[in-house]
């Protein structure tokens, strides 16, 4: 039987979960609580409950007894979560700030889970298939990033600005996503910063920030990368970095500190913490617009419940002309997840869209015609939905990406 | 075993049954640290007809069946007594079927929990009166009904849910369905009342703990939302005890119709104002017990009569009223507007890492619990050289307490009393020390409890047992009791043990 | 038989018991003119103890027992079914054992009536919310239990009397003796709570009509009688029916909490006139149907609230106010203060001599009664050559039509419709065609509302074998009603013959 070294630190939390069963089932109406667990409800009559907390926390309570092993078994039901947070939300909220509960004290569910793979990774029970290539490609030297691509992909796009400097104060994480997958936003992006006259810097000789290896539980050469990435950057004179991406910004601003074991030398910002700056000093010359149409804003989880990161977006959305803002049912720490994180759009596809459609759907039912965001991992996933979804659907609300929302409109 | 999984993925479809390892285990346990049994098979069916069919072959089979709704049962009801058998997952049956806005009647499928049925609910302006137990976002309206289930808000008003009862359908242990109440009569083309047509035998699953029958339909009454509430928080003079009892009594004897009403002893508004629980109450100078209310009207003027009666003998009793925001203390605004009730538990579960309960919730008279809760203090000195074993490991005490004492209906209160302690694995370390002493003071502390004459309700694997090992049941009564069972279901296939209802292996 | 009298006559001594063709005879009928069954043995037992030994004779000799309270059944229910059995009459226990102030629960013994209950319960302020039945002079709190009774008053408000049962003590049909609810655990001092303990046994004994147990102890639920009331009479406008029906459903969708609501169809208004019934209506100019609430508040303004959103239902029904005092129509304040809730019967029985009641009073949904008169009335024109055959006798045509519809609980009412025919003894002669007609006719017409789907909750005699025998109740609930029989019962001693529980002869 492996050590279970990792989950043994979390045996406290592992312990201290009574078994209520919110973290399936949760429906409070007066504080918007509709439902809990993306993964659960996407496998609908399967949803047994080894596919919420509650019942993993019994799986996990059984491995630290002795009473079950670490497997490769274990290993398929655990990766089928996104990591959304929602549970921890409902397990520590009592919704109102003077009434703290307990089990916040002791438990932050995505730190169990992710002690969990460590030690699947570690037993040799994990990663899974897809997810290990994922990491030997982001630990390859001729790519630094998960997508298997030439590291100089990455940064072909920057040859279209060469207003990007080598050394400054503000400086871009591009990230693997952004420029592999959805590069044009990037794109979008210096236009607004062009617009405005923001002037950024960017090496070419940042890694894939791990974010992956993370959420996947391998952190073997996480260490490396993270005193690389740090180190360009201070070597830049860095005094802000910023990220297009949310999975990078978790990454970089909780994670990079924790492992490290302190802070770091700069600050680290969403775009969207930018765009909102620029949008309240009326930096971005917008042009005249006719007319108004509605958008409603999804907040990924490594935004919102991951870093709590929840207005500054709204108050960036509310500043773009033309634009009527209405919330989704579930919205904030309530958030339902597009199903992209924690490994699930790799290993298990089809589970990451069926969690995504039932999203694409909230955002219909709110009447908007723009359902927007700023993370590329749910951009893709709502993408890839979409597409799969009926043309009466499709022809109700557009998806993209707040840079691109405001880009258009300069 | 390969041939029954067989035979009931016939009935199923591969992807609703499972023999899986972990599955199984994640369907081990319900709340509390110290009971487990791990099935061998679980299974979620989706109507009626499948659990009829799955019952047939566990009668064939001669395999234990324990039905599962939201899984929080505090006695361990929900799982297997010893590893074994099948696991009935009803989450799967969860719709609203019908809604009968004339006669205000609701029709749901078992697995349902409280909380989505009223969120369906108040899009009409209905709710079901009393909200189902206190953990009413998972609990199911068919365990609900199994325990008579009161707590998660409404039941000083509306008493235990199975009071809204209008009609059942019950598969019987040996595959039967039947419809009770107005659908004993195959014309009744809705369910529209539960007493008539003979003996009112619904109530024999009322309450049933499972044993009797799996439920798959419910039909509540339901009732318009009154579209005035007022909430108020109090802070008790000394001997809150006796005082929020004499306070509880006096409502009752003016006939004032209170929707809530709570007391929260000072224990636990100390230790919680103590460990960061509350801070709405830090500011409190003395910390001692507070009660609440809430009431609900049809109009202003009723509802300010109403708030005047209430607030005299709150008065009279030298009562404090705290401000009227959840900031200023008011939890009562809580519980009501934030629909606060379906969180609001035992406060000094889990207020130390690992610490959990060891429940002993029940009923009593309004006029009893100030000395039940006075013998809990005096059963936890008598043990404290056994307290002391799981000190040694854990540095803190085991807790003995009460969380919030809930008026219902009658003249009744609910005491959510019972010990809070640690699971035996500790640091690493698994302990049979702590496990046997749980275990040991549990019993110790129910068996106490029952003595004073209080009523389990939610009695799951522990207590039914305990009841009937300590002799608390008379002779005949078991006897009937034993004799319906052994009718209804002879191979004692369901909720296997439970009231020591084992049958032959 | 000699032998068996002498055993019974060793329980209660001679002076409790008779075969005196002359005593049984008073015990062989009860409130109709067509069912009667001669005892051979009347027995007045003390209590439980009693009861239990005769019901264990009576077991070894293989001898229906039929318990009697007030002997009010409408269906031949107190009285054998055949000529023989012994009639177990429970009028000596009218005790009331105790009054637990502090709880407000009143124990007494089953044979007491409501009237007398309510008596000694106003000299505390208090009352039994639901007042029993109409006939709650004679009829007793056991009886009232054994069928779910409505009608003397608060069942609006308080639902059918068994929603305040507590606890009972239940002599099984073997001769065990249990206690319900929170006395079923040994340590309970007194009886405070229905639910728990498991099932919610005192279920199957409500409704039972019998069949299952004699009551010998009840508890209930008591009430502060509110100090304010008012109480309003109104001339509905046309369409009565239907108008009174949506009024009902309003109030109930509005939830008011009115104590008592009640419609008196519009036959009733004009025949009675005539008649001379209802002197108090006499100056009406429309004889139309009349409706009337009452509703209970703990204060002045409280119940002006409420009476401003009742009136404010009835004023948009377009119905007319009559004066506060009875003499200016208000029936609602005689039904209330002067009691007369226990003398409201079906107000066409006795209408003329002999004329008697052929019933069918039954539970349904608010929203089916207007079809069911209707239903009623095209019944009674298309059964118009048998109602000619007993007018040609009688000089009169039999009535068909509704008594007081009354609100109850769950969104229902009673309906106590049915059609009043003439006794076979008419003028010096017996008439066995009209014996015949009547029995055919009653069995015909309660077919008839059977298969409008309502719920009958005094079942009796005629009516629970004619339910079995018309195959309305779903066949797995009447299977599961016998099993639960024989298992209680199994000689089928106790209430011989209702639903056809005859057992071997």
């Amino acid at each position: 039987m492996s050590e279970l070294k990792h989950l043994k630190s979390q045996w406290e939390a592992v312990m201290s979960c009574m078994g209520c069963g919110d973290c399936g089932y949760a429906i409070r109406p007066a504080v918007d609580r509709y439902l809990t667990c993306p993964v659960k409800e996407a496998k609908g009559g399967e949803g047994f409950e080894i596919y919420f907390s509650r019942g993993r926390m019994n799986v996990l309570k059984s491995l630290l007894l002795g009473q079950i092993p670490l497997s490769k078994e274990l290993a398929d039901f655990v990766y089928q979560c996104s990591e959304c947070g929602n549970c921890t939300e409902v397990c520590h909220m009592s919704q109102n700030e003077y009434i703290v509960l307990n089990t916040s004290k002791w438990i932050d569910h995505v730190k169990v889970w992710e002690a969990l793979r460590q030690d699947l990774i570690e037993a040799g029970f994990a990663p899974l298939d897809k997810h290990g290539k994922l990491i030997d490609y982001m630990n390859d030297v001729s790519m630094r990033n998960p997508y298997g691509e030439e590291e100089a992909n990455k940064f072909a796009w920057i040859s279209e600005f060469p207003e990007i400097k080598e050394e400054g104060d503000l400086i871009l994480f591009g990230g693997c996503t952004m420029p592999l997958r959805q590069v044009d936003t990037l794109k979008s992006m210096m236009k607004i910063f062009k617009a405005a006259g923001r002037e950024i810097a960017m090496s070419k000789n940042e890694w894939c920030c791990g974010s992956i290896a993370l959420r996947i539980g391998d952190q073997n050469s996480l260490i490396d990368i993270i005193k690389h990435n740090v180190e360009i950057f201070k070597e830049m004179g860095a005094q802000t970095i910023f990220t297009a991406c949310a999975g990078c910004y978790r990454t970089w601003k909780k994670d990079y500190p924790e492992l490290l074991g302190e802070e770091l030398p700069f600050k680290v910002k969403h775009i969207t913490e930018i765009l909102t700056e620029m949008l309240n000093n009326n930096e971005i010359p917008f042009k005249p617009v006719e007319g108004s149409e509605t958008v409603t804003w999804h907040d990924p989880c490594h935004l919102g419940r991951h870093m709590n990161l929840y207005e500054i977006p709204r108050d960036a959305i509310l500043k773009i002309p033309g634009l009527k803002f209405k919330e989704m049912k579930r919205n904030r720490n309530n958030s339902w997840c597009c199903g992209a994180g924690g490994g699930v759009k790799s290993e298990f596809p089809d589970l990451a869209l069926d969690i995504s459609t039932e999203r694409i759907k909230e955002a219909i039912d709110t009447g908007a015609q723009i359902l927007t965001t700023s993370c590329p991992f749910c951009i893709g996933n709502f993408s890839d939905a979409y597409k799969e979804m009926e043309p009466k659907d499709q022809e109700k609300i557009n998806i993209i990406d707040i840079i691109d929302l405001i880009a258009g409109k300069i | 075993m390969s041939e029954v999984y067989q035979k009931l993925e016939k009935i199923v479809e591969g992807k609703h049954i499972s023999k899986d390892l972990y599955v199984r285990h994640a369907y081990s346990r319900n709340v509390d640290l110290v009971l487990q049994g791990v099935p061998d098979i679980v299974i979620r069916p989706k109507d009626a007809q499948e659990v009829s069919e799955i019952m047939k072959i566990a009668n064939e089979e001669n395999i234990p069946v324990t039905p599962r709704g939201g899984g929080d049962c505090e006695f361990g009801g929900s799982k297997p007594i010893g590893n074994g058998g099948i696991v009935l997952d009803t989450k799967r049956m969860n719709k609203v079927i019908n809604l009968d806005q004339d006669n205000l009647i609701v029709t749901v499928e078992a697995g349902i929990s409280w909380g989505k049925l009223n969120d369906f609910l108040c899009n009409f302006g209905l709710y079901t009166g009393c909200m189902g137990p206190g953990s009413g976002m998972t609990a199911a309206v068919g365990g609900g009904i199994s325990h008579h289930s009161v707590g998660g808000g409404g039941c000083a008003k509306y008493g235990a849910c199975t009071n809204q009862l209008v009609s059942l359908e019950v598969v019987l242990p040996t595959g039967d369905i039947i419809n009770t109440g107005s659908q004993a009569n195959k014309y009744s083309k809705y369910p529209f009342n539960r007493f008539g047509n003979g003996p009112d035998l619904a109530g024999l699953f009322c309450g049933d703990n499972g044993i009797f029958g799996v439920k798959t339909q419910v039909s509540l009454q339901v009732f318009p939302k009154p579209p005035y509430a007022a909430y108020k928080t109090f802070q008790l003079p000394r001997k809150e005890r006796e005082v929020s009892a004499k306070i509880m009594t006096e409502i009752r004897q003016k006939g004032i119709e209170v929707y809530d009403l709570m007391f929260l002893m000072d224990l636990i508004v100390r230790l919680g104002c103590q460990e960061g629980m509350f801070p709405f109450w830090e500011n409190l100078k003395k910390k001692r017990g507070v009660i609440f209310y809430t009431i609900e009207a049809n109009s202003e003027v009723e509802l300010d009569e109403k708030v005047k009666q209430l607030d005299e003998i709150m008065v009279n009793n030298k009562t404090e009223e705290l401000g009227q925001e959840i900031q200023d203390g008011n939890i009562a605004k809580w519980h009501y507007a934030e629909q606060g009730h379906w969180q609001f538990y035992h406060n000094l579960w889990g207020i130390y890492p690992s610490m959990q309960p060891l429940t002993a919730e029940c009923f009593s008279p309004i006029g009893l619990y100030p000395n039940v809760l006075n013998d809990i203090d005096q059963w936890d000195m008598e043990h404290n050289e056994d307290m002391q074993k799981i000190f040694n490991i854990t540095k803190i005490r085991p807790i003995a307490g009460s969380g919030p004492v809930l008026l219902i209906d009658g003249n009744n209160v609910e005491i959510t009393c019972g010990f809070t302690s640690f699971w035996n694995y500790y640091n690493g370390e698994v302990h049979d020390i702590i496990e046997e002493t749980n275990l040991m003071l549990w019993k110790s502390l129910l068996e106490r409890v029952t003595k004073h004459g209080c009523q389990w309700y939610m009695m799951g694997d522990y207590m039914s047992r305990l009841m009937v090992d300590i002799g608390a049941y008379s002779e005949e009564y078991y006897n009937l009791m034993k004799s319906i069972k052994q009718v209804l279901d002879p191979k004692m296939i369901l909720s296997r043990g439970k009231f020591n209802f084992w049958g032959e292996k | 038989m000699t032998e068996l009298y002498q055993k019974l006559e060793k329980i209660v001594s001679k002076n409790y018991i008779s075969d005196s063709i002359y005593v049984r005879h008073a015990y062989s009928r009860v409130v109709d003119p067509v069912l009667q069954g001669v005892p051979d043995i009347v027995i007045r037992p003390k209590d439980a103890q009693e009861i239990s030994e005769i019901l264990q004779v009576a077991n070894e000799e293989n001898i229906a027992v039929i318990p009697r309270g007030g002997g009010d059944c409408e269906f031949g229910g107190s009285k054998p079914i055949e000529n023989s059995g012994i009639v177990l009459d429970l009028k000596r226990m009218d005790n009331v054992v105790n009054l637990d102030q502090d709880n407000l629960i009143v124990t007494v013994e089953a044979g007491i009536s409501w009237g007398k209950l309510n008596d000694y319960l106003c000299n505390f302020g208090l009352y039994t919310g639901c007042l029993g039945p109409g006939s709650g002079l004679t009829a007793s709190v056991g009886g009232g239990i054994s069928h779910q009774s409505v009608g003397g008053g608060g069942c609006a408000k308080y639902g059918s009397c068994t929603n305040q049962l507590v606890s009972l003590e239940v002599v099984l049909p073997t001769g065990q003796i249990i206690e319900t609810g929170s006395q079923a655990n040994k340590h309970s001092k007194f009886p405070f709570n229905r639910f728990g303990n498991g099932p919610d046994f005192a279920s199957i004994f409500c409704g039972d009509n019998g069949i299952f147990g004699v009551k010998t102890q009840i508890s209930l639920q008591v009430f502060p009688k509110p100090p304010f009331a008012s109480y309003k009479t109104f001339l509905m406008p046309r369409k009565s029916e239907e108008v009174s029906a949506k009024i009902f459903t309003e109030m109930r969708l509005k939830g008011i909490d009115v104590y008592d609501s009640m419609y008196f169809m519009d036959l009733l208004v004009r025949v009675g006139t005539e008649k001379g019934i209802f002197p108090l209506w006499d100056n009406l100019k429309r004889k139309r149907g009349i409706m009337f609430y009452t509703v209970e508040a703990n204060s002045d303004k409280e119940l002006d609230g409420k009476v401003n959103q009742l009136d404010k239902i009835f004023e948009k029904n377009k119905s007319e106010e009559l004066g506060s005092e009875i003499a200016d129509g208000n029936i609602g304040k005689w039904h209330y203060e002067d009691q007369g809730h226990w003398l409201i019967a079906h107000n066409l029985w006795g209408l003329i001599p002999g004329f008697t009641a052929l019933d069918a009073e039954c539970h349904t949904p608010i929203s089916t009664y207007p079809g069911i008169l209707k239903d009623v009335d095209l019944w009674d024109v298309e059964h118009a050559n048998e109602m000619e055959q007993i007018l040609e006798i009688a000089g009169m045509r039999p009535i068909t039509g509704s008594g007081p519809i009354i609100l109850i609980g769950d969104h229902n009412v009673e309906l106590t419709t049915g059609f009043t025919s003439f006794e076979s003894y008419i003028d010096g002669e017996h008439y066995e065609i009209i014996e015949e007609l009547n029995i055919k006719l009653w069995k015909s017409l309660l077919e008839r509302i059977t298969k409008h789907g309502v719920t009958w909750y005094m079942l009796g005699d005629i009516l629970s074998r004619l339910l079995v025998e018309i195959g309305a109740f779903q066949p797995e609930y009447l299977q599961f009603l016998t099993l639960v029989k024989k298992t209680l019962d199994p000689r089928f001693i106790l209430s011989k013959g209702k639903f056809n529980f005859w057992g071997d002869t």
